[in-house]
């Protein structure tokens, strides 16, 4: 059984690390390849070999992909460009889930309450005054707003909020945020706060959707 | 160098936050440069009955934990240019978030700037009460005639005299209805003061524009004629040392056209 197996592709060279080899069996089978690589200049014509690690069905962890890495550059001309995996542990799973999910939230926030999550948000729920909902996504709310919404937490400035937003106490996307009073917003269902080219919160309407965030309209099916 | 003063009382409810408001105001409105400073943490109203409440974007629990600067978390009040600001309480968490050093830090950084520091000490005698007093220099001790509260303003007075202050604490009789004291249902200023031991400092009387106004969030200072403002406008210049005579109790006898009005008011 081969527990190392070289390929070469239109990317470059891939390593692929059999998943029933032993990860002593694998270091000693790479260290074998990488012996005699080195030892046959001409077979290899690139000054410097990058290696794309793929470890099938077999999560290592950071001590083992330390070890591989470790190997490599032991070796002038060889380093590991990645290590990859075809599978990922159930945390990453539910992290990745709740990160690409649009969660949908209907509950009341009240007074120093305080709701925070991953991802988008679809809000058909109340916020009272005082009431705070953050999260790092986008917010669209078809609910009763009268607290704090804060998208993009706490830094990306490409998320938007949308909804009714003109009885909110403040608006906050990534690092900017209004103070409501003092901005005049619709009375409206369909009003867009984004952070535009200046680094300030603006305000469109959602028609106006494909100028203010074209990568979320594609993403949405614009045409 | 400024001057900070709790104002406390014990018991909740008997218009601490409305008084430290108030007072705030008619400071700022003397000319003084005021920091309001809420320390009912977790159940904070002075933003709410100053209007601001909209715009507290970091609060004290984010200064003392060093997420925020003072000055960010500093809200203005847009109505006196640079005189009254607003240092907003925490609302996610609770009394214990806070600490009497970092309080008397935070206080000590404030009096440079600040003619008056007030600082908006919670109901009762935990945590936050010794918060509170932790970096003031003189409390104002707040009391309605209600026996109740006259109990309770005098288990702080007796606090206080355990952990002195730089000054004596100076009492307010606040929320009196005279007609009340008149005719001997409560006790009247005279007993209340003698009974309490402390200075008085003014009295306030009870009035529905004190709710109409703080539900607008506007201090009812802000409007001249009203007793309740007098009260507190006396207040503001006592404490600025000026010698003012007590407010009369009397009950105001109603003009001809008012009671005129009143007959066309019943239904």
């Amino acid at each position: 059984m081969q527990a190392v197996l070289l390929k070469g592709n239109q990317d470059g060279y891939q390593l692929i690390l059999n998943q029933s080899a032993s990860f002593t069996e694998i270091i000693a089978e790479l260290k074998r390849l990488f012996d005699k690589l080195a030892a046959e200049p001409s077979s290899l014509e690139a000054a410097r070999l990058s290696f794309d690690v793929l470890t099938e069905d077999r999560i290592l962890k950071s001590g083992e992909k330390k070890q591989i890495e470790d190997l490599a550059a032991t070796y002038p001309k060889f380093s590991i460009h990645k290590i990859s995996s075809n599978v990922m542990t159930v945390t990453d799973a539910y992290q990745l889930k709740e990160r690409e999910n649009v969660h949908l939230i209907s509950r009341t926030i009240r007074n120093g309450q305080e709701v925070k999550l991953n991802g988008d948000i679809l809000f058909l729920g109340t916020i009272h005054e005082g009431g705070k909902l953050i999260t790092t996504g986008n917010i669209f709310s078809m609910g009763n707003i009268a607290g704090i919404l804060h998208a993009g937490y706490p830094n990306s400035e490409e998320k938007l909020i949308l909804g009714n937003i003109h009885n909110a106490q403040q608006v906050r996307v990534g690092e900017q945020f209004d103070v409501i009073d003092d901005e005049k917003i619709d009375d409206n269902d369909q009003v867009v706060a984004y952070v535009n080219d200046l680094h300030i919160l603006a305000y469109g309407k959602l028609k106006e959707l494909k100028q203010i965030n074209p990568k979320l309209y594609n993403r949405i099916g614009g045409q | 160098m400024g001057k900070a003063i709790v104002i406390t009382s014990g018991k909740g409810g008997v218009g601490k936050t409305t008084s430290t408001a108030n007072i705030g105001t008619a400071l700022a409105l003397m000319g003084k440069r005021v920091c309001l400073m809420d320390l009912d943490i977790g159940l904070r109203n002075l933003d709410v009955v100053l209007g601001l409440e909209n715009r507290i974007i970091y609060d004290i629990v984010d200064v003392a934990n060093g997420r925020a600067k003072l000055p960010q978390a500093l809200v203005k009040d847009k109505r006196f240019e640079d005189r009254l600001y607003l240092l907003p309480a925490a609302q996610t968490t609770d009394k214990t978030a806070l600490n009497e050093d970092q309080v008397r830090d935070i206080v000590e950084e404030l009096m440079p700037d600040f003619d008056y520091v007030l600082i908006d000490c919670p109901a009762g005698i935990e945590q936050g009460f010794l918060n509170a007093i932790a970096g003031a220099d003189a409390a104002i001790i707040i009391s309605t005639p209600e026996i109740s509260a006259v109990r309770d303003a005098d288990r702080v007075v007796g606090i206080l005299e355990q952990h002195p202050l730089e000054e004596e604490p100076r009492l307010i009789i606040n929320r009196i209805r005279p007609h009340m004291m008149q005719e001997g249902d409560v006790m009247d200023v005279d007993e209340l003061t003698h009974h309490l031991g402390i200075e008085l400092l003014g009295i306030v009387f009870d009035d529905d524009a004190v709710i109409a106004t703080s539900n607008h969030g506007e201090p009812i200072v802000l409007n001249e004629n009203n007793p309740v403002s007098k009260g507190y406008r006396n207040i503001a210049r006592r404490l600025e040392g000026a010698s003012v005579p007590l407010m009369k109790i009397e009950e105001q006898k109603p003009g001809f056209w008012s009671r005129m009005k009143l007959w066309f008011k019943r239904d």
